[in-house]
């Protein structure tokens, strides 16, 4: 068991996971800055507020869902504050590079989620349902679904 | 296209090459403040009866009915977000209705009112999970109209406390909250949006409004018996309002979901 109180087992989780936890916000946030504070406001809880992890993949998994909420508390209060998408994604830093990724961003978080972590970062159905504490089956749906949202917000075929 | 363009759209996010760096040194700093807010704590216990005293007495000259009646209702508020489920649910008879006011500085802080359910606004993409709603007014004493950009909700929290659990382990960021702010006539309107907070109806639940952002030490006391107060020594823009919770909707069961699901050390969540 790994208790994260002291500020090196912080910085240990900063080295092993923070890149693959901001590429996460990214896909919840378009704006960088904001998925960088989204990040870092999840690693400073873990100084003020001590997690007892039962092993590496309780660690992933607590910091996974963690920054997905963390960011999508963020997306919610720029939604309600209307902050125009546009405005938005032009303050964001992300180069737009291609219309997938901006459309996954677009999606809702249950689906972005899993749609990113199974393409990009590569984790099975049931590696995602450990980490986010759902069952594989509904994993496959909110790839199937999310896949179909996807597909409506490009309107073209996904190979 | 296919999920290779995904990958390489990813890879070329513009991520700043020192964020690892930046935030290993914020770790750092963050570290030396925490700790020197631990070695606090036991010194500010010590004053807590006289701290609860003066914030009791404070509370009873100031807290009263307000005539909300120039101002916009919470369904008004909602509604103005776009939000007419919302809206709906606070002209409910579920909703709870308080208009209370608290003269804090120059300002005047009026907790409007609330609700509680599933489903109740249109916007979240959780559904299935019940929520909290709560309208807080802004006004300010003198007449003057409130610029919402010296209120912004970085600067300034709104926030449930619960009493019996420390304030920096039941609050705003560990329930999952959002907060939106918006101007009307020189009042400004806090919605707060939260994971339901009837869960804990059978304690003392509050509404806190303050300058600044997490509800640490510094801010907030808590006494051997659950009271949460203001710190003495917490200076600011301040109010304090007590929920009239229906104690029969109390959860003790998912309170302990809650704990349990957050992952924090359960001794965090009481001293």
């Amino acid at each position: 068991m790994v208790t994260t109180g002291t500020e090196e087992t912080v910085c240990r989780l900063v080295r092993e996971y923070s890149d693959m936890l901001l590429r996460l916000a990214c896909t919840r946030l378009s704006s960088v800055s904001d998925a960088e504070d989204a990040v870092q406001e999840v690693f400073l809880r873990l100084l003020s507020a001590p997690v007892s992890f039962r092993d590496a993949g309780h660690e992933k998994a607590w910091l996974i869902r963690t920054t997905l909420h963390r960011a999508s508390d963020i997306r919610r209060q720029a939604e309600k504050r209307n902050l125009p998408l546009e405005e938005a994604a032009q303050t964001a830093a992300p180069e737009p590079g291609t219309d997938l990724l901006q459309a996954v961003q677009a999606l809702p978080e249950k689906y972005g989620a899993v749609i990113h972590l199974h393409y990009y970062e590569g984790y099975s159905i049931r590696e995602i349902g450990t980490l986010l504490g759902l069952p594989a089956a509904t994993v496959g749906t909110r790839l199937a679904r999310g896949r179909e949202r996807l597909r409506e917000l490009l309107k073209e075929e996904i190979k | 296209m296919n999920w290779n363009d995904y990958r390489k759209a990813v890879d070329a996010l513009p991520l700043s090459g020192d964020f690892q760096e930046r935030t290993e040194e914020l770790v750092r700093r963050t570290a030396k403040i925490v700790k020197l807010e631990k070695e606090c704590i036991s010194v500010k216990k010590k004053g807590f009866v006289k701290a609860v005293s003066i914030a009791a007495a404070v509370a009873l000259l100031t807290i009263s009915a307000y005539a909300a009646s120039r101002l916009l209702s919470p369904a008004q508020v909602a509604d103005i977000h776009g939000n007419a489920a919302l809206a709906q649910a606070f002209e409910s008879e579920d909703a709870v209705k308080l208009n209370q006011s608290v003269q804090t500085e120059k300002l005047c802080v009026t907790l409007a009112g609330l609700v509680s359910g599933e489903n109740l606004s249109e916007w979240t993409d959780q559904a299935d999970q019940s929520r909290t709603y709560a309208v807080m007014i802004l006004e300010s004493l003198d007449g003057t109209p409130l610029d919402i950009d010296d209120f912004s909700i970085t600067e300034y929290t709104f926030t449930p406390l619960v009493a019996g659990f420390t304030p920096w382990s039941v609050n705003n960021w560990t329930l999952d909250a959002g907060v939106s702010l918006l101007e009307r006539d020189g009042a400004l309107y806090y919605l707060l949006d939260t994971r339901n907070i009837e869960m804990f109806a059978d304690h003392t639940v509050y509404m806190a409004f303050y300058q600044g952002r997490l509800p640490d030490p510094d801010i907030f006391t808590m006494t051997e018996d659950g009271t949460i107060s203001f710190a003495e020594s917490f200076e600011g823009p301040q109010a304090l309002f007590t929920l009239p919770l229906d104690e029969s909707k109390a959860d003790p069961a998912a309170v302990e979901k809650f704990m349990n699901d957050s992952g924090f050390d359960r001794e965090w969540f009481t001293s």
